[in-house]
């Protein structure tokens, strides 16, 4: 799960004219967390789907090592070491346990690992009980930890999070907050994004704010998040942003 | 009316009568339409993916124009094949007027609107949400692809469906271009205007109620397929 930083640069996109994104340095790191705070449409979805190599950028170069990538190239990287959850994660029409099994099948792991891997995931969630329900069936904090079971047996370097919590009740959202806290403790890097500006994963997370299209320092943060520089996931180096 | 009774009775003891002929002309005609579907498909679904998954200029008017084509007059295409493959035609050298693939390439044509208009359909439906899914967990395109298909598939089921059923009861294309040869391209349309015009008019009911159990149970089937894709 660990390795080196993704460093992603000069990214911009603009549809039908009008700039979305202009970000002009950011670090991706493992082991961190990153809150990225914006209102709808300051373009978090656009970045991290970009970040997930889902969306191609007009612009922009990726740093991975000692190689320089442009697309398409950054794209096949960032796929295989990050994983995109949506806000409301989408739920393939078959189990609980082919869900999380999924990304495992694409990799072409042999079955018996499969089985162990989705087990401990199961475990992990708490979700055994439903593990031969349709994931369709669930409920919305169910969905969010198939999503996050389904993400972190791929152990990958970066969890990318639109908006992780918003849509769930108080309960649910705990719940999802202490396993996003796991992945960090296991060394995987998490990106989460929010509308809500209070939005908070742990303390000593990296806080920053996504205004048109550029990343700017949050503008409020909350006491407990100042002091902790060393934990800084996403870095921006242009810290007048916007 | 009494002739009208005389002919439907005489229809069913056909029928039930296990008619080399008649059966000959039913076996013939799901041949034909099953191998245009089974030729079309695959490319309608392509374009479908293309136009539920690509950003390219005029895809909307793309989309517009399949959706129109639903209801391309048949005997239109039977018009456009019989002069692409008569003997005068582009394709006239290959020999294919007045054969089975000749009817199955007009089949496959005029369902071709109608299998991309139901797939893209099928497919807006599952949303760009599935496939981001299937990419961020390591799918590769083609692998998101069969993923995506296998969300869809009651509505790709249904699209087959109704394709089948288009193909199966038009007459123009397969008049035109089929020839209505006896044992060889004549198929339950075809014979059951033949029959008609001939004043024979059991053979005539006789496929004509097979054709008409065959739209009902396809459209029945086809009710089943939707109703099993409903939302959660």
């Amino acid at each position: 799960m660990s390795g080196a930083d993704l460093t992603l640069s000069a990214v911009t996109i603009a549809f039908g004219g009008r700039r979305i994104l202009d970000v002009e340095r950011l670090t991706l790191r493992a082991a961190t967390a990153v809150v990225l705070t914006g209102d709808n449409g300051a373009g978090k979805s656009t970045l991290l789907r970009i970040a997930a190599g889902l969306l191609r950028p007009q612009t922009g170069l990726l740093r991975d090592d000692q190689r320089t990538l442009a697309w398409p190239a950054a794209a096949a990287v960032l796929r295989r070491a990050v994983v995109y959850v949506h806000q409301t994660p989408y739920m393939f029409d078959r189990s609980v346990s082919e869900n999380i099994a999924y990304g495992l099948r694409q990799r072409g792991m042999p079955r018996h690992r499969i089985r162990e891997r989705v087990g401990e995931a199961l475990a992990w969630t708490g979700l055994e009980a439903l593990a031969e329900s349709n994931a369709r069936t669930l409920s919305g904090g169910e969905r969010q930890r198939v999503a996050l079971a389904r993400a972190r047996v791929l152990r990958p370097r970066l969890l990318l999070l639109d908006e992780p919590t918003s849509s769930l009740d108080r309960e649910a959202r705990e719940r999802a907050r202490f396993l996003i806290r796991a992945m960090l403790a296991e060394g995987v890097g998490v990106i989460a994004t929010s509308h809500e500006t209070g939005f908070s994963i742990r303390t000593g997370e990296q806080r920053l704010h996504l205004h048109h299209g550029a990343i700017v320092p949050a503008p409020d943060p909350p006491a407990d998040d100042r002091d902790d520089a060393r934990g800084t996931a996403m870095r921006q180096d242009r810290p007048h942003g916007a | 009316m009494a002739e009208l009774l005389q002919a439907t009775a005489a229809a069913l003891s056909l029928l039930f009568s296990a008619d080399p002929v008649l059966w000959h002309i039913v076996g013939l005609s799901f041949s034909v339409t099953l191998r245009a579907v089974v030729f079309s498909a695959p490319f309608a679904i392509l374009v479908a993916f293309a136009l539920a998954l690509g950003r390219f200029r005029g895809r909307r008017t793309l989309i517009s124009t399949f959706n129109a084509l639903m209801s391309l007059p048949a005997v239109v295409v039977g018009l456009s094949v019989y002069l692409v493959l008569s003997r005068s035609g582009p394709l006239g050298s290959l020999g294919l007027l007045f054969t089975q693939p000749a009817m199955v390439i007009a089949q496959a044509i005029l369902i071709f609107p109608l299998l991309v208009a139901m797939a893209h359909g099928a497919l807006q439906g599952a949303e760009r949400r599935a496939w981001e899914t299937a990419l961020t967990l390591g799918a590769s395109r083609r692998r998101a692809m069969l993923t995506l298909l296998h969300e869809v598939r009651f509505g790709i089921t249904a699209a087959l469906i109704a394709g089948f059923g288009r193909a199966i009861s038009e007459v123009g294309c397969s008049l035109m271009v089929g020839g209505n040869i006896r044992g060889y391209t004549r198929n339950i349309p075809t014979a059951i205007a033949l029959e008609t015009s001939k004043g024979e008019f059991a053979q005539g009911i006789a496929l004509g109620l097979v054709l008409l159990l065959l739209a009902l149970a396809l459209n029945l089937s086809l009710g089943l397929v939707q109703g099993k894709g409903e939302l959660r």
